[in-house]
């Protein structure tokens, strides 16, 4: 039996983050990944850093938009430490925040836009309303179709291939042991401490991390816990490459659609736009099954792209990959400490990326005592009504 | 080169290759019609001289533009039209 | 075109053709669909139908593959879908498949109560310094110009590896009025001559398989080409195009090659249909996995031909009339018994045809011969990336793990040439876990955006 202060389940962003400042600050950290270091969710979105508030949450009505508006603290954060992250890691993750567009086509989409960036600037997030020309002044591929966008100079993107792989790399400089293709056999809860089993060993923890996606539920359940996280399947576009075209993030209002261009030229296209998650024998579904595509989400998701940037029509699809995340019952992440079980943090449930650097050096914080009001917000505290009748 | 033995085509037409005026025979591919200009067919993504490779529509590396259009084909699965202009990007 | 078949065929080659003619005439409406405008797949490659070519394909051994394709180009009740690629294939409601299929006039939807896939091989592509210069080709690929477009793709062509084809395709080259400079084997003569001969019992009753490499070399002789033994390509020169090729021997002037390692099946579409795959033969690469009948572990999917293990064209015509059979008895046409009955001529070609693949997979086994590999050498072709990226991260992470970080495999060809390249130097480094590759992802082909935006 090997001791640790922290072990983290989950190789994936917030997990190496996690184990990288918890390590830094000289804690003695065990990670353990079930399959290889950044191959989940972390490595397989397209790498936004989104901080307009997504369109998700204005579609479903105001309470959920103003609980959105309110994830506003963790926003501004999470801006600071994208900027710094690549001198941080010492590592070029193409971290590009030269802005971000949330475009417009209809009337009924631009006031939806007007309402959005109000609630924003509300929160302290200064997004501009532009009106179409000034959009395509500033972003030349966007469609003449295009009547107003939300601009907001923080946003960008990264290269989510290359984040995790960093923090990664940071953590184990630090001191971290990183395991990765070890997927637990065994998670108990005795007296104060957890007892992790993995490979042929079992690791003993003071605090056990659960950061592993749509896994997260799964490893909740053999602690007897709840965790309203559910496993969702997305599938995401690349094209070939080309001539640098788009600068900014895109983004749109109404439709499902986030738009970018990589480093090496390829336009990735995505926004949400589901696959079909796998199922196990029994019926349930499967997050380590491959899921299958759909092609209605397939056409759907590059149509929006052309007719918001026409130029990408003629490109080439090179690849449609899919992705299993987990989003929460509220739709709001679900980040912090078990009330029910002191000890275990869980970290999960969407924005995870854009989010995750934050989310990771906030926990490593709170672990530490230091207080992190950011948090509130999405602490799993708001769902233990769940965990009442657990024992 | 084009085999002449035992081979009988049509009469040739043109096609445009980056501005330059190209004879192409009835029934050709776009590769062949380039091949017989130069082995070279665009720059690979580090700028390198880029040829094609597998001539059976697997690789991809044949890929050129279909002007004024844009659509990007593979040179290797598709005939050689009378007035087709094709950029090699 | 029908919206909706029983059967569609991906791939109008010889095991293809083949199922299609084992169910002609049940009344089942079938589809064949190939990327190449006319039937014949890679081995009888047709010119385009404006070109005329006298004494096309004479060889002996062309001769039943010939025949079979006249037959099924006159087949009535069989549509033939040609110049279209199949981008993916997925269950479709709960019955049949759906498959996504791009062409000339943009992206069609084809529905299908059974598929068969009978998609062929390709090259192994073989990496070695200088290999992505213009003027490098698979032989498969010079074979498909000299065969089909009656193009000879250079003024000195050097052949090299370790598939005796370089011998057919050099002799197709000269025969056409071009010029071979040489054809190298990496493997010693003695050694070749050995394995054939440990396999003569066997091999002798397939001696005529054995008569077009004969010919090959007797008018390889006569046009004073160098057949050279025990002699490996080093690395290919020149600037902007190949200028020459650098053996372990010497230096020949050139302005083509043609790699010939040998070839891997096409795997793309049963991958991402999620059929069990194994390993390939000793070239590498992925074969489905069939039962008696070539039913892959799919339900309603089937494969046939080299895409289920590379054998040659005669074992995959084989093949396919069994799995025509098979699917025949799956839509209740005919008994098992009866169907047992109808392939056992096809099954006992089959053994011998087996016996003669596996006496060539033997011969022309590229393990133990591949070029060396320098830092700069690129391994994956479309995405530039040479081995010097790829082997600090060979540290026991998988394959799609490589490709994450190094982008080896994410580019156009989707990981098809470089793919078995990385699964060696994976096994190489003492990776002891086993590794599927990179997962299979749609589209199987490029495509243009705006053809999947607004499907037909």
């Amino acid at each position: 039996m090997q001791n640790a202060d922290v072990l983290i389940v989950g190789g994936g962003l917030v997990g190496c983050a996690t184990a990288w400042h918890l390590a830094r600050g000289g804690a003695q950290v065990v990670l353990v990944e079930a399959g290889d270091i950044g191959m989940g969710a972390s490595g397989q979105n397209a790498g936004s850093l989104h901080f307009q508030l997504e369109r998700r949450f204005l579609e479903n009505g105001e309470a959920l938009a103003e609980q959105a508006a309110q994830t506003a603290a963790l926003n501004r954060l999470a801006i600071d430490d994208w900027r710094r992250l690549e001198t941080e890691l010492g590592a070029d993750l193409h971290v590009v925040m030269d802005g971000g567009l949330m475009v417009a086509e209809t009337a009924e989409q631009v006031a939806i836009l007007e309402r959005k960036v109000a609630r924003e600037n509300a929160q302290g997030i200064n997004t501009r309303l532009l009106d179409g020309d000034e959009a395509r002044t500033l972003a030349p591929c966007l469609s003449p179709g295009i009547l107003a966008a939300g601009f907001l100079a923080d946003e960008g993107h990264a290269d989510a291939r290359s984040v995790t792989r960093a923090f990664a790399q940071a953590a184990a400089a630090s001191g971290a042991s990183l395991h990765s293709r070890s997927p637990v056999t065994s998670a108990s809860r005795i007296e104060r401490h957890f007892e992790i089993g993995f490979r042929e060993s079992t690791v003993r923890a003071e605090r056990l991390v659960l950061a592993c996606g749509a896994w997260t539920p799964i490893l909740c359940a053999k602690l007897n816990l709840h965790m309203p996280l559910y496993p969702v399947a997305l599938q995401m576009n690349a094209t070939e490459r080309t001539g640098p075209r788009i600068g900014h993030l895109i983004q749109h209002v109404g439709r499902r659609l986030s738009m970018k261009q990589t480093d090496a030229g390829n336009i990735l296209i995505g926004g949400g736009w589901p696959a079909r998650l796998a199922s196990d024998p029994r019926g349930a579904f499967d997050p380590a099954g491959k899921p299958v595509l759909i092609p209605a989400s397939l056409a759907g998701n590059l149509r929006a792209a052309i007719d918001t940037a026409p130029f990408v029509e003629t490109l080439n699809l090179i690849r449609t990959w899919t992705g299993v995340t987990a989003i929460s019952a509220d739709q709001l992440p679900i980040v912090g400490e078990v009330p029910s079980m002191p000890g275990c943090w869980v970290a999960g449930g969407g924005s995870a990326f854009t989010l995750g650097p934050t989310f990771a050096r906030l926990m490593a914080q709170a672990m530490v005592g230091t207080p992190t009001p950011e948090l509130d917000i999405v602490s799993p505290a708001r769902f233990e009504h769940l965990n009442s009748f657990m024992g | 080169m084009r085999i002449e033995r035992r081979v009988e085509r049509q009469a040739p037409f043109s096609i445009i290759v980056e501005g330059e005026t190209l004879p192409a025979y009835p029934g050709e591919t776009i590769a062949a019609v380039l091949i017989e200009r130069s082995p070279t067919i665009g720059r690979t993504a580090s700028g390198a001289a880029r040829g094609m490779f597998c001539n059976m529509g697997t690789c991809s590396l044949c890929m050129v533009t279909l002007l004024p259009e844009g659509r990007r084909v593979r040179a290797c699965l598709t005939p050689a039209e009378p007035g087709l202009e094709i950029g090699l990007g | 075109m029908a919206e909706r078949y029983d059967l569609v065929i991906v791939g109008g080659g010889p095991a293809g053709q083949a199922a299609a003619l084992a169910l002609e005439g049940n009344g089942l409406a079938i589809g064949v669909i190939d990327e190449q405008l006319r039937p014949g797949g890679q081995i009888l490659r047709q010119p385009p139908r404006e070109f005329s070519v006298a004494s096309w394909m004479t060889g002996k051994v062309y001769a039943p593959l010939l025949k079979q394709l006249r037959q099924f180009e006159a087949a009535t009740g069989i549509d033939w879908l040609g110049g279209r690629s199949v981008l993916g294939l997925a269950p479709d409601a709960g019955h049949g498949f759906a498959l996504t299929v791009s062409g000339r006039d943009g992206v069609e939807t084809i529905r299908a109560s059974r598929v068969l896939l009978a998609t062929g091989c390709q090259d192994l592509a073989v990496p070695l310094p200088g290999w992505t210069l213009p003027g490098v080709y698979t032989a498969g690929g010079i074979q498909a110009f000299v065969k089909s477009q009656q193009i000879v793709p250079g003024n000195r062509i050097v052949m090299a590896g370790t598939h005796p084809l370089q011998l057919l395709i050099a002799a197709q080259i000269v025969a056409s009025g071009g010029t071979v400079a040489a054809v190298l084997f990496a493997q010693k003569r003695r050694t070749m001559m050995r394995q054939l001969a440990g396999h003569a019992l066997k091999a002798a009753r397939e001696a005529s398989a054995l008569l077009p490499a004969g010919a090959a070399m007797a008018l390889l002789q006569r046009h004073r080409v160098p057949v050279r033994y025990g002699e490996s390509p080093v690395a290919i020169l020149g600037k902007d195009r190949v200028e020459s090729l650098r053996s372990t021997e010497r230096e020949i002037a050139c302005d083509a090659i043609g790699l010939c390692y040998g070839f891997v099946p096409q795997s793309a579409l049963p991958r991402m249909a999620g059929a069990d795959m194994i390993a390939g033969s000793r070239a590498g690469g992925w074969s489905t996995e069939c039962d008696a009948w070539f039913r892959t572990s799919v339900a309603g999917l089937y494969a046939a031909g080299e895409t289920t293990g590379v054998a040659g064209a005669a074992a995959a015509r084989t093949a396919g009339t069994i799995a025509g059979t098979g699917i025949a008895i799956d839509f209740g046409l005919v008994s098992e018994e009866e169907a047992t009955s109808r392939v056992s001529h096809a099954r006992s070609e089959r053994a011998r045809h087996l016996e003669f693949a596996d006496l060539l997979d033997t011969i022309a086994d590229p393990s133990g011969h591949f070029p060396r590999i320098e830092a700069e050498t690129i391994v994956c072709r479309c995405e530039d990336v040479p081995s010097a990226t790829i082997t600090p991260l060979l540290d026991g992470r998988s394959a799609n793990a490589v490709k994450l970080a190094s982008r080896c495999g994410m580019g156009l060809c989707q990981g098809r040439n470089c793919e078995p390249t990385l699964l060696r130097l994976l096994a190489g480094s003492g990776r002891t876990d086993e590794d599927n590759g990179f997962t299979a992802r749609f589209p199987a082909r490029p495509v243009m955006l705006g053809d999947l935006a607004a499907p037909k």
